[in-house]
């Protein structure tokens, strides 16, 4: 059997107790190893690496597993590669505010770590406490607090990365302006792991939030040319809010218990500074409109609930219906009219959808529950009414076995032959994580 | 046909002039070219083939296509600020200029976002937009005359890149021509994340030798409500350094944070913008916070109690507009004022951790005292960009060769601290053997893996960015070939 003389080679490689043998009952999402290791080291990656580079296996690399169901055509890779074990602090320099750390550590324990040296790192993103760094930057997640934090391409100043060959290849440094040679950093953002294992990540810190609420504010039902005129008074103002999300009634239901669109609009600054700025919404607040201001802690349970809300690949738990997440992307104000949409597919196509997309930054996040085909045709809507917009629909999270059916990317850009060549020098063998990116890469 | 009126009889000079629209668009008398021998880095100079002036992102593809075709070493200019060299013709290169194409394409403040051509001058974004309140923020120090494609090109930075990032973070979609000639756009319609990789990441700052840019969608922002700018003066370096931690430590960002030493301000103080600053004092720092206007008294209030506990002689907030705009031409032209104080100078751009300051500044001073060459420092303290300027005379031999050594030792010191050697000016032709300082030559091979994917055959820019293949690299290569055999 493969598998036998697989786990061989690799115990030369690994300690047996840091490899497990997969039970072969598959996992509904897919991307299993039909080994999996845990290395505890950056030799260990890239031994690993190279062992499988130089005997044609597959790789399926992995942090908390939040992302499982994100691309990917294969159900087992040869080999599973989690990062849950090499994770860790590297070097804080408090003064500098820069933070290097493994990339197999939870983004909660990073910011718990931080905390007490009133830093942060400046993202927000679904499940922290499951989700990698190093995940979260291969996926380049982010959520409705982009709009006043960046994205993870704003955060990270540094990285570490195996390349299949075994060899480290450091981009960036552990300073916050850098223009040394190509930005190799922005390479290994968001590519899904099919060019390298990030082992190490450098990040640029934020002070922490010294006071924050959250203004919600409800709107009455089909009222979009209202929550448009606001918003756009609203982004014309000097504020400064980190948050401008538009929910759909769906979801501010289960958030909120009102079932209205409504805008989430965050603020974080000195306390002065945050009240000030709640005067202003309340002065410009439309008729008809509902607002709520929630203050620090019920902000926070706000949103802890909010990071909560898309599926979790890392859980064992499936329902009875498919679930499935969509991340699209439009023109910023477009985004009112994917929310639209979103509400409105679920009588036509009798699934649920859970949706909110940032005024300030175009990028909505979609949660789908049903039936496989009512699923897949919602996707096939929501994908064609971005592009219609000039966008693009990707889905986040899908089951393996739908994700034979619908192009997780949708359609590869002009330019591919780009994106291809990036990968063939880098990964010329096709090892890590095939299948799962754009085009098949 | 369009080639009329050309006096060359060289068959490439009258195809591209041909592909320009005639002689109006095209230099390629010697007369004409000196012009164009260096950018803002006059330490080398060569002459281009020619400069030709397209109209549009057709024109570039065609020119394009036909250097690549006819094997023609090609590289687009912007202004030629550049100070690192990036736009030299190192090889004798066809330049293709994008000073005509500087059209303000689109605005689209509801967005927050607008579309420029490459020619477009950084400056005129903001001028054109701030009526209604708005900016576009990275702000070279050069911005009245650069242009946005070169600021696309270096990954420019300024003074405000502290609290509002540089060129890279405001970038949302491009235009590029390829060194085939193929027109690609990525960022599709300014839309952030589309699914690929970041391109948009990567050509950012890759010094032209990616593509050239012919189409560029940036992010504006609103202007800030409230702005306040602080002068303050100290006797020790050591103090003004601790001061630049205290209020990055007590948590606020500034706009901007910035440092000149004792020679600096013997020169900013005898150039055009003098603003009495003391000569006796071995610091002055300008702070600028800005944000909402309910919070700026308090992050005011805190950055002069810091700057008391770090014994300041004087500290003092700008009463008004003028004031400020005084304070920051006086350090905005700091480096061209040390054309008062030294017949030449050579500029540096380090980057280090900003808790090594004081250490670094002591070293930079011991190579000063070892090359026998005055060193000023202006510096993006907050960010810990160190701009060192060697002053020297280029008309005693060899003191040239002692500043790049001297500019070069400084680098090394940015390097050893944890830091790097260019934090916005690129590593162009200047930097080129500095790389080493910082990447292994597994790490430059990597980077040069990607160019091959853009530009094979390497005529676009050649030369630039990356050191001449060492030693041990030639051997792996030669290794390799051997092992193909």
């Amino acid at each position: 059997m493969i598998t036998a003389e697989l786990l061989e080679d690799l115990k030369a490689i690994l300690p047996e107790e840091r490899i497990a043998v997969d039970n072969e009952q598959g996992h509904p999402l897919g991307n299993s190893g039909k080994v999996t290791v845990y290395p505890n080291s950056e030799e260990e990656i890239a031994n690993i690496l190279r062992y499988a580079n130089d005997n044609g296996k597959k790789i399926s690399v992995v942090g908390g597993g939040t992302k499982r169901g994100f691309g990917g055509i294969i159900e087992y890779a040869d080999i599973g590669l989690s990062l849950a074990n090499y994770k860790g602090f590297v070097e804080h320099v408090v003064g500098d505010m820069t933070l290097t750390v493994k990339a197999g550590t939870p983004v909660k324990e990073l910011q718990e770590y931080l905390a007490p040296f009133n830093q942060k790192i400046a993202m927000d993103v679904n499940w922290p406490e499951y989700a990698t760094i190093g995940g979260v930057i291969a996926a380049n997640d982010s959520g409705p607090k982009r709009l006043g934090y960046g994205s993870a391409r704003d955060a990270v100043i540094g990285l570490r990365t195996v390349y299949p060959d075994g060899t480290v290849i450091r981009s960036g440094g552990k300073v916050v302006k850098n223009v040394a040679g190509y930005d190799m950093n922005k390479l290994f953002i968001g590519s899904m792991g099919t060019l390298g294992v990030v082992s190490e990540v450098t990040l640029k810190l934020r002070p922490r939030t010294k006071y924050e609420s959250l203004v919600l504010l409800s709107f009455p039902e089909g009222d979009l040319q209202g929550i448009r005129s606001f918003a756009v008074k609203l982004l014309d103002s000097m504020m400064e809010p980190v948050a401008l999300e538009l929910l759909n009634p769906s979801l501010a239901e289960k958030l909120t218990g009102q079932h209205r669109y409504t805008l989430a609009i965050s603020f974080e600054d000195i306390e002065s500074s945050v009240h000030y700025q709640e005067e202003f919404i309340k002065k410009i607040q439309p008729a008809q409109t509902e607002l709520k201001i929630l203050s620090i802690k019920d902000a926070l349970v706000f949103w802890d609930q909010f990071y909560q809300m898309a599926p979790n690949g890392a859980a064992d738990t499936a329902g009875p219906q498919t679930e499935a997440a969509l991340k699209i992307g439009v023109v910023n104000l477009d985004v009112i009219n994917v929310i639209r949409e979103c509400q409105l597919l679920q009588d036509t196509h009798h699934v649920s959808a859970l949706a909110h997309g940032g005024l300030g930054h175009g990028l909505c996040q979609v949660i789908l529950e049903g039936s496989s085909d009512d699923i897949l045709s919602a996707i096939n809507l929501l994908r064609s009414s971005a592009e219609q917009l000039g966008g693009y629909a990707v889905v986040k999270h899908l089951p393996f076995s739908l994700r034979q059916k619908v192009n997780v990317w949708g359609e590869k850009p002009a330019h591919y032959f780009l994106l291809e060549g990036i990968k063939k020098k880098i990964d010329p063998n096709r090892i890590l994580n095939p299948g799962r990116f754009v085009g098949g890469i | 046909m369009a080639a009329k009126g050309i006096k060359s009889n060289d068959k490439h000079i009258l195809n591209l002039a041909a592909i320009v629209g005639g002689e109006r668009s095209i230099l390629y008398q010697k007369e004409d070219l000196v012009a164009y021998d260096c950018d803002g880095f006059t330490l080398h100079k060569h002459l281009p083939k020619a400069v030709v002036f397209p109209k549009n992102a057709q024109e570039v593809a065609r020119l394009v296509k036909y250097c690549s075709d006819n094997h023609l070493p090609f590289l687009a200019r912007g202004a030629g600020t550049g100070l690192s060299g990036g736009a030299i013709p190192l090889n004798g290169e066809v330049i293709i200029s994008l000073v005509r194409m500087k059209r303000l394409l689109n605005v689209d403040l509801e967005n927050r976002r607008a579309v420029v051509e490459p020619g477009f001058v950084n400056l005129k974004l903001t001028n054109s937009i701030s009526d209604k309140g708005y900016y576009y923020a990275p702000d070279p120090s050069s911005q009245y005359c650069c242009t946005i494609g070169g600021n696309v090109a270096e990954n420019a930075g300024g003074a405000h890149c502290l609290k509002y990032g540089v060129t890279t973070n405001h970038i949302l979609g491009l235009e590029v021509v390829l060194p085939n000639g193929e027109i690609i756009e990525i960022g599709k319609n300014g839309i952030p994340d589309s699914p690929g990789y970041d391109l948009l990441g990567l050509l950012t700052g890759s010094e032209g030798t990616l593509g050239i840019v012919t189409k560029i969608t940036v992010r504006i922002l609103k202007n800030p409500e409230a702005k306040q700018t602080v002068l303050a003066y100290f006797d020790k370096v050591s103090d003004g350094s601790q001061a630049v931690s205290d209020i990055v430590s007590a948590g606020i960002v500034p706009a901007a944070l910035e440092m000149m030493d004792k020679i600096a301000i013997e020169g900013v103080e005898a150039a055009a913008f003098p603003v009495g600053h003391p000569r006796d004092i071995e610091a002055v720092l300008l702070i600028e916070v800005d944000g909402i206007s309910a919070g700026i008294e308090e992050q005011i209030n805190q950055i002069l109690e810091v700057c008391k506990k770090r014994n300041v002689r004087e500290v003092k907030v700008a009463q008004d507009e003028q004031e400020r705009g005084r304070w920051w031409a006086n350090r905005k032209t700091g480096f061209g004022a040390m054309g008062a104080i030294s017949p030449d100078y050579l500029v540096q751009d380090g980057v280090i951790p900003r808790s090594r300051l004081p250490e670094v500044l002591e070293r930079i001073n011991k190579i000063s005292e070892d090359y026998g060459l005055r060193i000023a420092n202006i510096f993006h303290a907050g960010d810990g960009n160190l701009h060192p300027l060697v002053l020297f005379d280029a008309r005693i031999p060899g003191e040239s060769e002692k500043a790049l050594k001297a500019g070069s030792a400084c680098l090394q010191v940015c390097a050893d601290v944890g830091g790097t050697i260019t934090g916005e000016h690129g590593v162009g032709i200047e930097k080129r053997e500095e790389m080493r300082f910082v990447f292994k030559d597994e790490e430059i091979i990597a980077q040069t893996n990607i160019r091959e994917v853009f530009n094979p055959d390497n005529l676009l820019n050649a030369g630039k960015l990356f050191p001449s293949p060492g030693r041990c690299v030639e051997i792996k290569t030669e290794m390799k070939a051997a092992a193909s055999r």
